[in-house]
């Protein structure tokens, strides 16, 4: 039998702003527009695993035991945080939907399995979203 | 070279039960937490055909042939039923979304006209959708 695709939905609501420090202000204007200022989003987070079904249980994967490791991993970090202020964007990377996204993927591919990861679909707003297969 | 596909989404209420008769009620418990329970859902359906694109006509599947096949081969046996119950052709199967998308694509690829399935979706919740494009070997991405 081929390959089953399973995603799984999670919500988070982040602050935050686009801003380089070693730019001036109004390079970060030019650049980011009203970005610059401090807002957040109700974020929407798709995470799909891959893999063969186990004809025991029926499942690619425990969805619970997913579940589990995106809450603690992912939605218990980030939800009503400040993304500007984590480790990951404090030294200066801007907290943007695909840096973002990737960081995502990099805390989840060790637990989840880069092998059984497939995509990380990380929504925005309901207008855009950024996704991330791995490198 | 002019292969396009379409996706057309159906829908269907059912009722379940994750459970394999094989293990402990114990087991199952433990294995399907909630889902040990009959239960049920509004399901969402993905199908993808694909076909060469007819220039006169701007398509490249009938839908209302794909609508029509969908719902014999398929929405028909399970719109208001218990799969886990009353569907013979589940009565071995351990009605997750995984084994539903690769059961759903076996019934639909011989309905449908050849090699134009590529994908089937279930979507169980909001939260959970489960994809199959076919064997591996048939080109699975």
């Amino acid at each position: 039998m081929g390959t089953v695709y399973a995603t799984r939905k999670f919500k988070f609501s982040a602050a935050h702003r686009y801003w380089r420090n070693e730019w001036t202000a109004e390079e970060n204007a030019r650049v980011f527009g009203h970005l610059t200022v401090v807002h957040g989003h109700n974020y929407e987070l798709e995470v799909t695993v891959r893999g063969q079904v186990d004809e025991r249980t029926g499942m690619v994967m425990d969805l619970g035991e997913l579940k589990r490791l995106v809450g603690d991993l992912v939605v218990a970090r980030f939800d009503h945080a400040d993304l500007n202020r984590d480790v990951l964007f404090a030294a200066g990377s801007v907290p943007t939907t695909e840096n973002l996204v990737r960081a995502i993927w990099e805390l989840l591919a060790p637990k989840v399995g880069a092998e059984r990861l497939h995509r990380v679909r990380l929504w925005e707003d309901p207008t855009f979203y950024a996704e991330y297969f791995g490198s | 070279m002019n292969s396009l596909s379409v996706t057309r989404r159906y829908h269907f209420s059912a009722g379940h039960r994750l459970e394999n008769a094989a293990l402990s009620a114990e087991e199952n418990a433990r294995i399907y937490g909630p889902c040990y329970r009959q239960h049920g859902h509004n399901y969402h359906l993905e199908v993808t055909v694909a076909g060469p694109l007819d220039f006169a006509t701007g398509m490249s599947v009938d839908l209302g042939e794909v609508d029509a096949t969908v719902r014999t081969a398929l929405l028909d046996r399970v719109d208001h039923y218990d799969l886990s119950h009353a569907v013979p052709e589940l009565a071995d199967v351990v009605t997750t979304g995984e084994n539903l998308a690769r059961v759903f694509w076996g019934w639909l690829a011989p309905a449908l006209p050849a090699g134009s399935l590529r994908r089937v979706a279930v979507i169980e919740t909001d939260n959970n959708a489960f994809e199959y494009c076919g064997d591996d070997a048939e080109g699975n991405p």
